[in-house]
């Protein structure tokens, strides 16, 4: 079978790629994709700990299922305040919102 | 004796009292007070059988009982101790009945002197105030809870000096006054300090025992003397320290006369008499207190010859008559030092409050407004007559006694100059002693506005002025052995109150005697000559030597040379200060920090651009970094 | 277009590889399972982060989500793959491509990535390489992926994590009563401005 390291590999690369659109991306519904890829990995690494360190307990089970509920709420909520501050700048580039400077 | 604390503890409580609710009560609360005056001197007086009990079975002179009642601070495990201990000993038995009675006779005067003044319950209270911190000055068995007290009545003095705050002369004097014996507190404070650092203790009992066994070095020991005897200095008003006292003056008369003239003025004569066992371990620290008395004593005399304020004129005397007290205690005669002490107390007291008596009669003080006042008022005239006769040392009358056994003292021990100089000032106390009152009561009157609005004071104002005078009269018979006897004391005061291997008396030197008689009444007879009549001889004298006059008019020139002192060297050094402060601690410390602060603030405040990717790459490297060294630490 | 392009030109060999490979028994079907699970997702989430069209991103990211829910089943939690398919497919990603919509985003003329991509690239790399590091160097024994019944998950999730659910639960009600609210509020804003 499969051993844990694959899936845990595989859960890095995918961190990194969502790290980079995090920080390379200008446009806000871009980094909130990139966003939710992150939440993928880490929930694919929550997933392998519990299906091979912890088949009694896992626990992990149920925080991947809780990390998928707040990413529902946070993608919900996040899309509001894009489309406000599409309304208030005419655009969804994040650099826009740069109001809070010196 | 085990229960002396109540003493200080009633007058403080009305204190309180009165100071808070005294605008609401009847009478504004002065009833209270005298209340409080009258038990105090009973209950002094109750003491008495119990304190001939213990001196009669020999364990009380010289050592008084000590009594301890609580560890106040105790920091360290014993290593720096504040108790709460009262102490009684015969020279605390002769303080407590000058501070009561005369605490009394003044609130009873008060009562119709300060009547219909604005903030007469504050007056009231301050003045119990001021007993409670003299009978703890005069009933501490510690250092610290002295000091305390010494301050106390110092507190008490300010206030009551700038009673009449309204009146600018009144709020510099109290301000003078309260500053001057400061400068002498910070010498008592050193002292303490000094003496506690050799001893380890504040116990006043414990401290000369330590002197006496030759625990201490000499040399600190005399410094440490020193000290205190400066804290004796500011408070007694003596040289260089005196120029307050004159112009204490500016307070109600009934505090002059209690504050200023009988009691706390002679704190530090009680002070030194404290420690009068020490003083005479360090014979150089004793010197220096017989030289400064004398110079005091003196000095004080000569100003007052020419004063014409009659209460400053009463003030020099009382700045001389402290001389007199520490020159004796400079010789080591602490008994006549206290002596002198307990009949200056009621014969100064009683001058003071005659002198308020016509000052409330004729809103008038100078003597040159003043004169012919005794057929209108001859229970004033006769009662201040009787205190001056007592200051100026006429037998009989209780300044005699003490003054002879002063100048007695000198004899012993002390060069022939200064024995002679103390008489010559004995007969300037005569001399202006005469001069006031002729000035005052005899003659024609030179002010007619002033002598026509006069009358002779109300009772309430007499009678005490009559009982002091009885007291002016008979206070000097206590160095008698018959009436010590009589009183319980074998040998009177002058045993009462006595140091081993000093000067001891029971009778006066009746040669000296004759002959301080005789000086007096020469000093009666020269301010006769001088200022009967229209004192015109005293003008004569005056334009006959202009300069010398001008000298004592001018206070020797002490205050000019102070206020140059001020004006020169302290306020050019807190000008430099005041530089110091501004360019160096402010321009460049406070402000030069804030600025490059500031500076730095202002570079680095690019740094928040606003954008959020660019904080969240800030924190994406922080997390690697923390990554990287969490890693690289599990190997 | 060539986007399409160029994930099937990176993507199709990789499949053929595989299937060579297991026509040579030299790898077994799971593997196979799990490799081209793996190389949908990677190839998706790439795609999401690179691809300098919205739309096309977002469909890359459909993508990388169903290859997630593969992984889970192979890891053996059918309910969470069914949980991942549901919410994400049918939810999350119809909110996206509603903001796209929302925001009128393809006329958007902006630059898509921003000027410090060198340095996130960096970030990225390097974080990725520490976590494989750490993933390789760790010791994991043998231990086999055991199958998680549902009832068991089940009773477990209501019986021990009961509160935690009903915060989750209270958390996304707030999250979207938070989210209508501010829509609303910028609408309102909108209006009065074009009331002005």
């Amino acid at each position: 079978m499969i051993p844990l390291t694959n899936f845990l590999v595989l859960s890095a690369l995918l961190f990194g790629i969502g790290f980079y659109g995090v920080l390379a991306r200008r446009s806000a519904i871009l980094i909130l994709i990139s966003v939710e890829i992150m939440l993928a990995a880490v929930a694919i690494n929550f997933i392998a700990f519990a299906a091979f360190r912890d088949p009694k307990g896992f626990s992990g089970l149920v925080f991947a299922l809780f990390v998928i509920a707040v990413a529902a709420a946070e993608v919900g909520l996040a899309l509001g305040i894009v489309l406000r501050l599409f309304r208030e700048r005419r655009t969804a580039n994040v650099d826009a919102a740069n109001t809070l400077k010196w | 004796m085990d229960h002396v604390w109540i003493l200080p503890a009633i007058p403080a409580a009305i204190f309180i009292l009165v100071a808070l609710f005294g605008r609401l009560m009847p009478r504004q609360g002065d009833f209270l007070v005298i209340i409080g005056g009258l038990t105090l001197v009973g209950l002094v007086f109750s003491m008495f059988p119990g304190f001939q009990h213990a001196y009669h079975d020999g364990h009380f002179a010289p050592n008084g009982t000590n009594v301890f009642a609580f560890d106040w601070v105790n920091i360290g495990q014993g290593f720096f101790i504040i108790p709460f201990s009262t102490y009684v000993d015969a020279i605390t038995m002769v303080m407590l009945p000058v501070v009561t009675i005369v605490a009394l006779m003044v609130m009873i005067y008060s009562v119709s002197y300060m009547h219909g003044e604005p903030r007469y319950f504050w007056y009231y209270a301050v003045l119990s105030l001021f007993v409670a911190a003299m009978l703890t000055l005069v009933l501490s068995g510690n250092l610290i809870q002295l000091y305390l007290a010494w301050e106390g009545v110092g507190l008490a003095s300010f206030l009551l000096i700038g009673f009449y705050w309204e009146r600018q002369s009144a709020a510099e004097a109290a301000k003078k006054a309260f500053i001057t014996t400061r400068i002498g507190d910070v010498g008592l404070l050193i002292g303490i300090i000094l003496l506690w650092r050799a001893t380890g203790t504040f116990d006043i009992q414990s401290i000369i025992a330590a002197a006496k066994s030759g625990a201490i070095d000499h040399t600190y020991l005399t410094v440490a003397m020193l000290f205190l005897f400066g804290g004796a200095i500011g408070k007694s008003a003596q040289f260089p320290l005196h120029v307050w006292l004159p112009d204490a003056m500016e307070g109600p008369t009934p505090v002059s006369a209690l504050i200023h003239a009988a009691t706390m003025v002679v704190a530090g004569v009680y002070l030194v008499a404290r420690f009068s066992p020490v003083y005479a371990e360090v014979l150089i620290a004793r010197d220096f207190i017989f030289y400064t008395g004398l110079l005091t004593a003196v000095m004080a005399g000569t100003m007052g010859l020419v004063a014409n304020d009659i209460k400053r004129v009463l003030a020099y005397s009382t700045v001389s008559q402290l001389g007199f007290m520490f020159v004796a205690l400079g010789t080591g005669a602490v008994g006549a030092a206290m002596f002198h002490l307990f009949t200056h107390a009621f014969f100064k007291a009683l001058l003071f409050l005659g002198s308020g008596s016509v000052i409330h009669a004729t809103h008038a003080q100078e003597v040159e407004q003043l004169g012919g006042l005794r057929k209108k008022m001859p229970w004033t005239a006769a009662t201040f007559i009787i205190g001056s006769l007592a200051l100026a040392g006429i037998p009989i009358f209780a300044g005699f006694w003490s003054k002879d056994e002063i100048v007695a003292a000198t004899l012993e021990g002390a060069p022939v100059w200064t024995f002679v100089t103390l008489l010559a000032t004995a007969f300037l106390t005569a001399v202006y002693s005469t001069r006031l009152v002729l000035l005052t009561f005899f003659g024609e009157p030179k002010d007619h506005h002033a002598y026509d609005h006069a009358h002779e004071s109300p009772l309430i104002i007499i009678a005490p002025l009559a009982l002091l005078a009885t007291l002016a009269t008979v206070a000097g018979f206590f160095a008698l052995d018959q009436v010590g006897q009589a009183l319980g004391f074998v040998g009177g005061i002058g045993q009462l109150v006595y140091l081993e291997h000093a000067h001891a008396f029971t009778e006066p030197d009746w040669p000296l005697a004759s002959l301080a008689t005789v000086v007096a009444l020469a000093g009666i007879g020269v301010g006769v000559a001088f200022w009967h009549g229209d004192a015109r001889r005293a003008v004569t004298a005056r334009q006959w030597a202009p300069d010398l006059h001008a000298l004592l008019v001018n206070r020797y020139y002490m205050d000019k040379l102070y206020q140059g002192i001020i004006d020169h060297a302290i306020l050019g050094l807190a000008g430099l200060v005041a530089w110091f402060d501004k360019r160096i601690v402010n321009e460049t410390g406070v402000d030069g920090g804030a600025q490059t602060i500031g500076y730095f603030g202002y570079r680095l405040k690019f740094l928040q651009t606003g954008r959020i990717p660019n904080y969240a790459l800030g924190m994406a490297v922080g997390m690697v970094a923390i990554a990287i060294i969490a890693f690289s630490s599990q190997g | 277009m060539t986007g399409g392009l160029v994930s099937l030109l990176v993507m199709g060999p990789i499949f053929v590889a595989l299937i060579a490979l297991y026509m040579m028994s030299r790898i077994t079907g799971g593997e196979v399972i799990f490799y081209l699970a793996s190389t949908v997702i990677l190839g998706g989430a790439l795609g999401a982060v690179l691809l300098p069209n919205l739309v096309h991103s977002s469909l890359s990211l459909i993508a990388t989500l169903m290859g997630v829910a593969a992984i889970y089943l192979m890891l053996l939690s059918e309910f969470l793959a069914l949980v991942q398919i549901l919410v994400y497919g049918g939810g999350v990603i119809i909110l996206v491509i509603f903001g796209l919509m929302l925001t009128n985003a393809q006329d958007d003329p902006v630059v898509m990535d921003g000027s410090q991509k060198p340095f996130a690239f960096g970030v990225g790399a390097l974080i990725s390489g520490l976590f494989v590091a750490a993933a390789v160097m760790a010791h994991w024994g043998d231990a086999e992926a055991t199958l998680i019944p549902f009832t068991t998950f089940g009773e477990r999730l209501f019986r021990d994590f009961s509160l935690p659910i009903i915060i989750v639960a209270f958390l996304l009600d707030i999250a979207f009563t938070g989210a209508l609210v501010n829509a609303r509020r910028a609408e309102s804003a909108a209006s009065e401005e074009a009331a002005k």
